[in-house]
């Protein structure tokens, strides 16, 4: 293990780059893990690389620790600002800081980029030691549960003694679900939001176009692609459309409506991008390919459609059995992709398990997305939730 | 429909006398149905709110009975004040939530002050006893006097404690008086295994002639 454990202090020093209350300059680190692991599938790879980021300080007791778990497209990057140059900040910078909704002040964050990524962690674009290549589509396939036993390593490597919370959003709830079923004495609550138990046949659908559009693409040539190269028009149309899933029929027209480009001109019949939308959904396919791999694509909404908890542990309530953490679901009302009635069920499934959860719905008009969204109301939720006094004593799994 | 309080009066009584009922000293009406609810509720009891507002009765019951407790509520920043007490709770329609549990699933469901706002209240009185062993009902009684009083004479709508509100500030209602509910008991074979009628204070037990003296009303129910 190449990478020291670092338990960094919170850096302040570079507060130009983003408002006072950021997390400010930060690094990723690599956990590099020697030994085989084993994939849920039986295949196996010798060792992994998973790279993480962390903020503020792990505690003396190391259970003050809040694993951020990232979605789809996302990474380990959630939170501060990775140079002064950065034109964005972590994905989950508005919700993760010192003062903010998980208080880098009280809290130790761990994120990591999911094994089968492409981010830093090991995954089909990484080389394989046996070739020099990359792996392609001869990695092992990944699923949502390899990705927590690889996250669970690394929190073994850091020392974490408990994890006081494990949240995320969509896929990131999914992972948040497996921590606290694989590792019950582990974690102590768990935040979902934006998330399922298992697709819908819609959400599937989804995941099979974008599928398509990249294994269709002859620059995919069955996974076997340079570095810089491959089905960059297949993994653009892909994030095209998956783009639209996250967002809502309300969100869109609000955001957009029927507005033309500046430069589009009084021509109607030209078939190059007229309206705004658009060009915004190019812009999204393009800077896509820049940053994510077509064959990591490929593997991780595979995993995201075999989740199925109620398929895997019998039941929803016997996949919940053994939790201990106290759950908070959260449901945004216009989300499509991942929609109420499924994030209601994972907490009427925990309750009728006889475990603690708590159902909240946000009333939004951002779709599948709002779990990111800048929102006074669902901070309060958050801090309600990780702030609120030890947990009462008794056995409730009566 | 709805499981909400039409307002929150009473919010700041609260906010003094934290954990309630333990303290001395003056007492809001609002919590003195938290009294007789809580001396039903059996210790370590598996409860369901309906209607549970910011979870103050709740609070109560797992600080006293050391109860499990789940609340539902249709708000969300009540679902927040909920999460913040360390309770369970569920955003959405009551009736749906208890659809989705089994039998017998609650040793009780708790439905205080908000008997007068449900939509379909037999729905959810039946569903309630389905779910639960036993249903605490709590209610106003628009039967007494002074209810009567403004309808009568002043030619208003009744205004109380609970229901502080003009018409113009209130949401619907679908007043009942004790006559009405033990008809509707008698109606349905509901069993009712205790009462408890509290006069015009709240406080006081209620003598005699409970549907025209009596302010306020807890009812035991089973269904056998």
């Amino acid at each position: 293990m190449t990478d020291e454990v670092q338990v960094p202090t919170a850096s302040r020093s570079v507060a130009e780059a983003g408002s006072r209350d950021d997390v400010g300059i930060v690094q990723a680190h690599d956990f590099i893990y020697p030994r085989p692991f084993t994939f849920k599938s039986g295949q196996t790879l010798p060792g992994f690389t998973m790279r993480y980021e962390t903020y503020g300080v792990l505690n003396a007791t190391r259970d003050n620790v809040i694993v951020i778990c990232h979605a789809l497209s996302g990474d380990h990057h959630c939170a501060g600002w990775h140079s002064a140059a950065d034109r964005k900040p972590g994905w989950w910078n508005n919700l993760i800081g010192p003062g903010k909704a998980v208080d880098t002040r009280r809290f130790f964050v761990v994120c990591a980029n999911v094994l089968g990524g492409c981010q830093g962690s090991t995954g089909p674009s990484s080389p394989n030691p046996a070739t020099g290549e990359p792996y392609g589509v001869r990695f092992p396939f990944v699923t949502i549960r390899d990705m927590v036993h690889a996250q669970k390593l690394l929190l073994d490597h850091l020392g974490v003694a408990e994890v006081y919370a494990v949240i995320g959003g969509s896929m990131g709830g999914m992972l948040a679900m497996l921590f606290v079923i694989e590792f019950p004495g582990f974690v102590r609550r768990q935040m979902v939001m934006a998330s399922t138990s298992r697709e819908s046949a819609q959400a599937i659908a989804f995941n099979e176009v974008g599928r398509q559009a990249i294994m269709q693409d002859p620059a995919w040539n069955q996974g076997v692609y340079p570095r810089d190269g491959g089905p960059r028009v297949g993994l653009a149309v892909a994030r095209m459309m998956a783009h639209i899933t996250y967002l809502s029929d309300v969100g869109m027209d609000r955001k957009f409506g029927r507005r033309k480009r500046e430069s589009a001109g009084s021509d109607a019949y030209i078939l190059d991008a007229q309206f705004e939308v658009e060009s915004y959904l190019r812009h999204q396919g393009q800077s896509f390919v820049t940053r994510f791999d077509a064959n990591s694509y490929l593997y991780i909404t595979r995993a995201l459609d075999q989740f199925d908890l109620a398929h895997a542990y019998g039941s929803l309530e016997q996949a919940f059995a053994p939790v201990h953490a106290e759950s908070l679901i959260v449901g945004f009302t216009s989300d499509w992709l991942f929609p109420p009635e499924q994030n209601r069920e994972i907490a009427l499934a925990l309750l009728r398990a006889g475990k603690r959860a708590t159902y909240a719905e946000l009333a939004t008009d951002l779709g599948h997305d709002s779990f990111l969204l800048e929102s006074e109301e669902l901070y309060a939720l958050v801090r309600a939730f990780l702030e609120r006094g030890e947990p009462y004593v008794f056995d409730f799994a009566i | 429909m709805s499981s909400t309080l039409p307002s929150e009066p009473g919010a700041a009584a609260h906010g003094a006398t934290p954990r309630g009922l333990v303290a001395k000293g003056p007492i809001a009406k609002r919590t003195i149905d938290m009294q007789v609810i809580g001396e039903w509720v059996e210790p370590n009891a598996r409860v369901l709110d309906l209607g549970c507002g910011r979870g103050e009765l709740l609070d109560y019951l797992v600080q006293t009975k050391q109860v499990s407790a789940v609340g539902v509520d249709l708000d969300f920043t009540r679902i927040t004040a909920s999460v913040r007490r360390g309770l369970s709770a569920y955003q959405g329609d009551m009736t749906d939530f208890m659809r989705s549990f089994p039998d017998r699933h609650f040793d009780r469901v708790i439905c205080s002050r908000t008997a007068q706002e449900l939509n379909d209240p037999s729905d959810v009185i039946l569903e309630a006893l389905r779910v639960g062993r036993a249903l605490t009902v709590g209610f106003v009684n628009h039967g007494f006097w002074k209810n009567r009083f403004d309808g009568l004479f002043r030619g208003r709508k009744p205004r109380n404690a609970v229901y502080t509100t003009p018409w113009h500030e209130s949401r619907p209602a679908n007043p009942l008086t004790i006559a009405d509910f033990e008809d509707f008991c008698r109606a349905r074979q509901i069993r009712i295994a205790r009462r408890v009628h509290l006069l015009g204070d709240w406080r006081t037990r209620c003598p005699a002639f409970p549907n025209l003296l009596a302010g306020y009303a807890v009812y035991d129910l089973m269904k056998d």
